[in-house]
């Protein structure tokens, strides 16, 4: 009687789509200037005090609209707002909600999109004329115009304590009108993967649903979703700011770069360029390393183009 | 094809009907937890008499009991709302009780123009980035072209409108006042706020902004569109006959690119009318993005809702028209 002996693992690892994209991204230099300023911008949201030792809280009037000449040293590196507000503390802790906001609502609405397309593609029949219907709806409306009904139709004056507060209402609006393309692109490829070969086998050794779904279908889902979701960050940052100069994101006294930027709006024309030319920089630069580093990652994740 | 435009159309139609029902519930949702917007009638802090209250809350429709159980969708008052839409009433402002109608007829066309010239800053900058980027693949053109895609990616209509506005646009101005006079072409077009005075002039950069929006969007799209038909059958023939390379650009390429183009200004409709919002709001352009910019500053929900619907109504509107075209330009393509 022979013996079945199970294949000893090889100690090789095996190229992976992921480990492949990886070692391509590595090697640009756009990438590794793109990282760079991302983790920037991330320590600055994560630890403030790393850069600034001041509090943007405590306001001296008398030293109001200190133009920033004593570039980056001295008191007030980037000089003080129109309250006295150091502002370079005023930036650096206006980050941490900026990019809080920027990730929940992404996290929140990539895993209602996954769920919603691998559901739509592989049950088919009516979920998917449901959910479907559902995408041809939200398309209509774009994502700042249904943010600002949501944001105009429910806006209350809360005096918002904690960061929680602060974001809770745009992030909800956001991600209401965000998981579109997600679930679009989830759904192309539950539909094309669902009747391969492996996905069959699976089926037919009585795995269930829920495992061929979230086991075998979304490893290969997954895949055009995370190419577009460093670009999708960048554009939620825009809206973000978009929705503060419309006086209906993060609300004062809170800061965020948007409520910076509207505030900076008004000082702009009167000579104060400063206050609206920092938040604006920081915002082209964090938003240009998200779209260097998406369309890398889009890049290095098509198999087409190698 | 017949029978395909028309379940086309049929489905538009239910799509619509589920967006304006969508709004209507939202208001009523808005209605029913924030309390009744009847109050802002009379200035928001005061408490009004309730009869006067009651007539207000009638002249805006708001009477309905189902606006006081929460989670109520109203399907009466959305009835009535639909039936007042087909009839061309579509309400008035709370603040200063204008006809809505009115309104839109005022303001519909400053948007057209805007898009006028939005959407030919689209298509040429586009053109002519993308297809210079496919003929010349894989070298330094190809390369900036695409870094500059990415770079109007990343910094947006919005952006872009408020350094213009609040950085640019004034010593420019100044800078072509003192050099061809205040009246002349050069010294109104770089102004950063509409003139009705001068109501073409004045609509030419804020349409250039608005442009940008998709801008990175089309040049691709029109970029792999080419690369695919430099490399076709139909491009080598043309080659091997001896055409002329102008020649075989315009008649075989770009002819054939034209779907793709197509689609991305279908698609990159909506995203110009947002786009239109906060241009015309900053730039005070008296159309239908200041309106609903407008609406929502100063809380009018039927404002923010009805110029919603129109938007939904022109986007569902294109989207069909988008479809229908395929086929007009594509001989490859069919519906059965």
């Amino acid at each position: 009687m022979s013996e079945l002996t199970a294949p000893t693992p090889t100690a090789e690892r095996q190229a992976t789509l992921w480990s492949d994209a990886f070692r391509t991204m590595r090697k640009r230099p756009d990438v590794i200037i793109a990282t760079l300023v991302l983790l920037l911008v991330f320590t600055m949201a994560a630890f403030p005090g790393l850069f600034t030792d001041k509090d943007p809280t405590t306001c001296i009037g008398r030293e109001a609209k200190e133009r920033p000449s004593t570039w980056f040293t001295g008191d007030h590196p980037l000089g003080t707002d129109a309250f006295g507000c150091d502002f370079a503390a005023t930036l650096v802790h206006g980050t941490r909600p900026t990019i809080t906001l920027a990730l929940s609502v992404i996290i929140v609405s990539a895993l209602l999109g996954l769920v919603l397309g691998i559901y739509a593609g592989y049950y088919g029949g009516w979920t998917d004329g449901i959910i479907s219907r559902g995408l041809d709806v939200f398309i209509v409306i774009p994502m700042l115009m249904g943010a600002m009904l949501i944001l105009s139709l429910f806006r209350g004056r809360v005096s918002a304590d904690n960061l929680f507060e602060t974001i809770a209402a745009p992030t909800l609006a956001l991600t209401l009108f965000g998981w579109m393309e997600f679930c679009r692109y989830t759904r192309a490829a539950t539909l094309e993967s669902k009747n391969l070969d492996y996905v069959v086998a699976a089926k037919c050794l009585g795995a269930s649903d829920r495992r061929i779904m979230f086991k075998h279908i979304l490893p290969n889902a997954i895949v055009p979703v995370t190419a577009i979701v460093p670009t999708t960050i960048g554009g939620i940052i825009v809206t973000e700011a978009a929705l503060a100069v419309l006086g209906i994101g993060v609300q004062p006294p809170a800061t965020s770069w948007g409520v910076l930027l509207s505030k900076g709006t008004e000082w702009a024309g009167g000579g104060y360029v400063y206050l609206f030319a920092w938040p604006l920089a920081l915002l082209i630069l964090t938003v240009f390393a998200f779209a260097t580093f998406g369309d890398a990652l889009r890049d290095a994740l098509d198999p087409k183009l190698r | 094809m017949g029978r395909y435009v028309i379940r086309r159309l049929l489905q538009a139609l239910l799509t619509l009907g589920i967006v304006l029902f969508l709004l209507h519930y939202l208001m009523a949702l808005s209605v029913q937890i924030r309390g009744n917007p009847a109050t802002l009638f009379f200035g928001g802090e005061r408490t009004p008499d309730a009869a006067m209250l009651a007539q207000v809350e009638r002249l805006y429709g708001l009477d309905n009991k189902c606006y006081e159980r929460v989670g109520d969708p109203c399907l009466v008052p959305f009835a009535d709302r639909l039936q007042q839409y087909v009839t061309g009433d579509l309400g008035t402002t709370l603040n200063g009780n204008r006809d809505v109608a009115q309104l839109l007829g005022i303001y519909i066309p400053n948007t057209l123009r805007l898009f006028v010239f939005a959407t030919l800053t689209l298509v040429i900058v586009s053109m002519v980035l993308g297809t210079w980027a496919a003929r010349h693949r894989g070298r330094f053109i190809d390369h900036t072209v695409r870094g500059t895609t990415i770079l109007a990616d990343s910094v947006p209509v919005f952006l872009i409108l408020l350094s213009y506005v609040y950085i640019v646009a004034v010593p420019l101005t100044r800078w072509a006042r003192g050099i061809w006079g205040t009246e002349s072409f050069m010294g109104q077009v770089f102004r950063p706020n509409y003139n009705p005075d001068y109501p073409w002039i004045t609509i030419i950069v804020p349409g250039i902004i608005v442009g940008t929006v998709g801008l990175a969007t089309m040049t691709r799209l029109i970029r792999a569109a080419q690369l695919e038909n430099l490399g076709s059958d139909f491009v080598r023939t043309a080659k091997a006959k001896g055409l002329r390379p102008m020649r075989i650009t315009i008649v075989h390429v770009i002819r054939n690119s034209m779907i793709p183009i197509i689609t991305g200004i279908g698609f990159l409709f909506a995203f110009m009318l947002s786009g239109a919002v906060l241009t015309e709001g900053v730039m005070g352009i008296p159309g239908m993005g200041r309106m609903i910019f407008e609406a929502v500053q100063r809380q009018e929900a039927n404002l923010v809702i009805v110029g919603l619907s129109v938007s939904a109504v022109v986007v569902v509107f294109v989207s069909v028209i988008v479809d229908l075209l395929y086929a007009a330009f594509d001989p490859r393509i069919r519906y059965e």
